[in-house]
């Protein structure tokens, strides 16, 4: 069975090889920002096993919570990426101007970007953020984002919904009064309360045992 | 769930990097452990079990 190491570096390889390949197809395509953000993503996501790697001379494990973390985040991204795709469509199959103005290329670059800061958030949210909340906290932190989430669906429904009732000759102003004026208004308190949770618990102090005393351990 | 793994790693004089090191995982694994934050695979809370020489069930208490 192949150990920890094994695994850990072959992780990294094919992860570092996928991003290199994207990052030089992007360049070929000119889309010098996407590739940049990518590399950057890269080093961020690695930052750990880099650091290990640099100071040990070594890969850290590649344990089972990390793994986890890793797959939760991957979840998280695919489900972002699938909802956004559904959306795009939508806005394409209808005409919407705001979303045909763009090249095609512009908006994958888009969607593979804020898939990626998804993904990004995700884990470092698992890795960091939610072992220093308390569960009500995580409780409410998914509240949040809930929230915003619905917002978000509700308010382009309400606005497709609108165009659809006007077109018929209508006027009305409850559509219109939910996805121009509610919707953002929920959205942005959804994503502010998920925002404060979050660097709530990246800044919450937890104290590593390289911070307690010698005399402190053997207490324990 | 709560864990007398400090317990234990005290009377073996072990730290958490050390145990880490000799179970095959991050130090920041075993401090999830011990804070009860993280549930480990059967695999993980036999080997710290075993390297604790205690049992799974002596290191892990689970509140109904």
């Amino acid at each position: 069975m192949e150990g920890p190491p094994v695994k850990m570096r072959k992780a990294l390889l094919t992860a570092v090889i996928i991003a290199l390949i994207l990052m030089v197809s992007l360049i070929s395509l000119r889309e010098y920002y996407v590739a940049i953000a990518l590399g950057v993503e890269v080093l961020l996501v690695f930052r750990r096993e880099l650091w290990h790697l640099v100071r040990y001379r070594r890969f850290p494990p590649f344990d089972e919570r990390v793994q986890e973390n890793i797959k939760k985040a991957a979840r998280n991204s695919f489900v972002y990426m699938s909802v956004a795709t559904v959306f795009l469509t939508l806005a394409y199959a209808l005409n919407i101007d705001y979303v045909v103005d763009y090249q095609p290329l512009q908006v994958i670059s888009w969607l593979l970007i804020s898939s990626g800061l998804v993904y990004l958030l995700g884990y470092i949210f698992y890795d960091r953020v939610e072992p220093k909340l308390r569960p009500p906290e995580v409780g409410r932190f998914w509240n949040f984002l809930r929230v915003a989430g619905i917002a978000f669906g509700s308010g382009i429904t309400s606005i497709f919904l609108h165009n659809v009732i006007a077109r018929l000759g209508v006027e009305e102003p409850v559509f219109f009064v939910i996805g121009v004026l509610l919707a953002p208004l929920a959205m942005g308190v959804g994503l502010v309360g998920g925002l404060v949770f979050f660097i709530k618990g990246l800044h919450r102090k937890q104290l590593p045992e390289s911070d307690q005393t010698e005399d402190e351990r053997t207490q324990l | 769930m709560k864990t007398r793994i400090r317990e234990y790693r005290a009377k073996y004089n072990l730290t958490q990097e050390k145990l880490a090191e000799l179970v095959g995982v991050r130090r920041e694994t075993i401090l999830f452990l011990e804070q009860g934050k993280y549930n480990p695979s059967l695999k993980l809370a036999h080997n710290v079990a075993q390297v604790l020489h205690t049992t799974v069930d002596e290191l892990f208490i689970f509140d109904d």
